[in-house]
């Protein structure tokens, strides 16, 4: 298929390829075993795809064998239903994005220099490099004055950010991203983790991105392939199907024991059933909410008070109900509140670190939604692994 | 054994400095415990400027070619790697002879005068400047030259764009120390009849008399300074980026 013909499967509208492995081989030369063997994968267009296992699993080979920096022994790879067999390999790495752990950026140029760094290759005019430039040190954060410095002049992460930025500068089809946070402090690869999700979110790029650490792996794919020794692919997968069915032993123990407390940073409060709260209304006859708290079905004793908007005031003790009416002001402090969108993971640390055993979830109007406990979490957590799915099917339990 | 040559090839300058030395008309002249004569420095000064300039010639040339040469083989060993150790080698060697062994080599081949001073120097000059080039483009960190691949340069701008701008402060070492034990073995050309400062120095034949060779001596020193001082004020013109410090 010629080049700007290619479908809209396999090319998005921002400029993303799909990447297809087709049977691809690795064999270096001397050595008996290939690096890489028979890798077929597809990695849709737009999609963050992690490769990760352990050391000598292959993964940067295969990673490197887009952008033929590593040349393939056998099979083919495609960037957008074009092989990179037939493309001329300087040509062709203009179009991928690359970025290395240890950032590669140029010591004797300027940080915007280095940014317009491909598109001077690409022969682009001096004003559209520089204004591409100012464009990315917008989008990775970083202070305009910084793109007269040099690299020696900028710290670990603000390093690491510019070599992201000179990878996108020629806005490319596809990006190599070999284990670009794994030289940075654990403080900041978070936060670079979590701008390069934002940015991603925006740019929709295809991503190839390598990593040993399983943590990375699940925060960061969209789909993970999971390979060991000989670039054997062992489970490609969305993270959550990866953590609630391990394909076999090699990628349970990969995933590791705590695959289960892993799920919970892929959920969302909205993902799991909450318990409805017995509410209190201000002013409302003390006997009706009585009669709530006597039902079968509320698992709190206490009831919540909630002003006209249903927005959580406070907890209610017995001696709040002596009255006729609910009074307006609640004896407990209301303790954590949680937001429908917060993951799951942070809201168990809410909950620990406020000592509660439950806490409100309200919507974004700040309206009561439910409530979490630390019950319903310890229950979804024993529960028998449910049905693999995009978003984990806590609604759906199975028997 | 060397006295009947010097005179004969040593030539017009070494004679007028006998006869003016032997008149003997300024008084810290006749007193040999005077280390340096301040009198006869004023009035024979001007005896020093042709000298100085043939050195100054050979000692260019000698470097502008040794550099030529040594960076076009580095520049091919840095392609081909099996041919780095042989090269080391070849330029090791040469840098062994002893100068004045060097010269007189060469005499029955390429005679007397600069051509054969130009040939020996720059040959002295090739394994300091090779060897700093190579050094220099090695050091360039690996993980510079995979992002620059990855991203689409080819080896040519690799090479010219990332490696030899970054082995600018290598090089110019190397030049710097080419240029510093250049301008000191030229003083030796005077033997093969190239002129040059080393005719202020051994071609007295009187060692009696020290002020003309401490005067000859000075110029060199002053030459190979300031020539270190340039090359130095042109790396740090060039590499802009080693100036900076963290901020």
């Amino acid at each position: 298929m010629p080049p700007g013909q290619t479908g809209s499967q396999t090319q998005s509208q921002s400029g993303a390829s799909s990447v297809r492995y087709e049977e691809t081989t690795k064999l270096y030369p001397g050595a008996t075993e290939p690096a890489v063997d028979h890798l077929s994968l597809e990695v849709p267009a737009g999609e963050i795809c992690v490769l990760v296992g352990p050391s000598g699993c292959g993964k940067t080979t295969a990673m490197r064998m887009v952008n033929r920096t590593v040349e393939i022994s056998s099979g083919d790879v495609l960037v957008g239903e074009r092989s990179v067999r037939e493309r001329e390999p300087a040509q062709l790495r203009r179009e991928i994005g690359y970025v290395i752990q240890q950032i590669g950026l140029f010591p004797h140029r300027t940080i915007s220099e280095n940014i317009g760094a491909v598109p001077q290759l690409l022969g682009w005019k001096k004003e559209r490099i520089r204004e591409r430039s100012a464009e990315l040190l917008a989008l990775i954060g970083l202070d305009p004055e910084l793109g007269d410095r040099y690299p020696a002049q900028l710290s670990g992460g603000q390093q690491q950010r510019v070599g992201v930025a000179r990878a996108l500068a020629a806005d490319p089809l596809v990006m190599l991203m070999d284990e670009p946070f794994g030289a940075i402090d654990p403080i900041n690869r978070e936060r670079l983790q979590n701008e390069f999700l934002r940015l991603q979110a925006e740019i929709q790029k295809t991503v190839l991105f390598v990593t040993h650490d399983i943590d990375e792996a699940i925060k960061m794919g969209d789909r993970i392939a999971v390979m060991r020794e000989g670039g054997r692919v062992e489970q490609y997968a969305t993270p959550a199907e990866l953590l609630m069915a391990p394909a076999n032993e090699f990628v349970e123990d990969f995933v590791g024991s705590d695959r289960a407390l892993k799920r919970l940073a892929l959920m969302r409060v909205s993902d799991i059933n909450l318990w409805e709260a017995p509410l209190a209304h201000v002013g409302q006859a003390t006997a009706e909410v009585r009669a709530k708290l006597a039902a079968p079905e509320v698992e709190i004793p206490y009831p919540l008070l909630v002003d006209s908007e249903r927005r959580p005031l406070g907890w209610l003790r017995e001696r709040d109900l002596d009255g006729e009416t609910v009074p307006s002001r609640a004896d407990s402090p209301l303790g954590p509140v949680l937001d429908r969108d917060d993951v799951m993971r942070d809201a168990l640390a809410d909950l620990l670190q406020g000592e509660s055993q439950y806490a409100p979830v309200v919507d974004h109007q700040g309206r009561i939604d439910g409530v979490l406990s630390v019950e319903i979490i310890s229950e979804f957590l024993a529960s028998p692994d449910a049905k693999s799915d995009e978003h984990p099917a806590v609604e759906r339990p199975h028997g | 054994m060397a006295s009947p040559f010097l005179i004969a090839a040593g030539g017009q300058v070494g004679e007028g400095f006998f006869h003016e030395r032997t008149s003997g008309t300024l008084p810290c002249q006749a007193k040999s415990s005077h280390l340096f004569c301040w009198d006869w420095a004023k009035e024979n000064i001007d005896r020093y400027g042709t000298p100085t300039l043939q050195h100054l010639e050979i000692v260019v040339l000698s470097v502008l070619i040794g550099f030529v040469v040594a960076f076009a083989l580095a520049l091919v060993a840095h392609r081909r790697r099996r041919l780095q150790p042989p090269l080391l080698a070849a330029t090791g060697v040469l840098y062994t002879i002893p100068s004045i062994a060097f010269f007189f080599l060469l005499l029955p081949v390429t005679g007397f005068g600069r051509d054969t001073a130009i040939i020996v120097l720059s040959a002295y000059t090739l394994q300091i400047i090779y060897r700093n080039t190579i050094l220099g483009l090695a050091n360039v960190p690996e993980s510079v030259k995979d992002a620059a691949r990855g991203m689409g340069f080819t080896n040519r701008q690799i090479l010219w764009r990332v490696e030899l701008p970054l082995a600018i402060p290598e090089v110019i070492a190397g030049l710097r120390v080419a240029v510093v034990s250049t301008i000191a073995i030229a003083t030796l050309v005077v033997f093969i009849s190239a002129g040059g400062l080393g005719t202020q120095i051994y071609g007295s034949g009187n060692l009696t008399f020290p002020t003309t060779i401490i005067i000859a001596m000075v110029i060199v020193m002053g030459m190979a300074l300031l020539f270190d001082t340039i090359l130095l004020l042109v790396q740090r013109l060039t590499t802009p980026w080693r100036k900076v410090r963290p901020v």
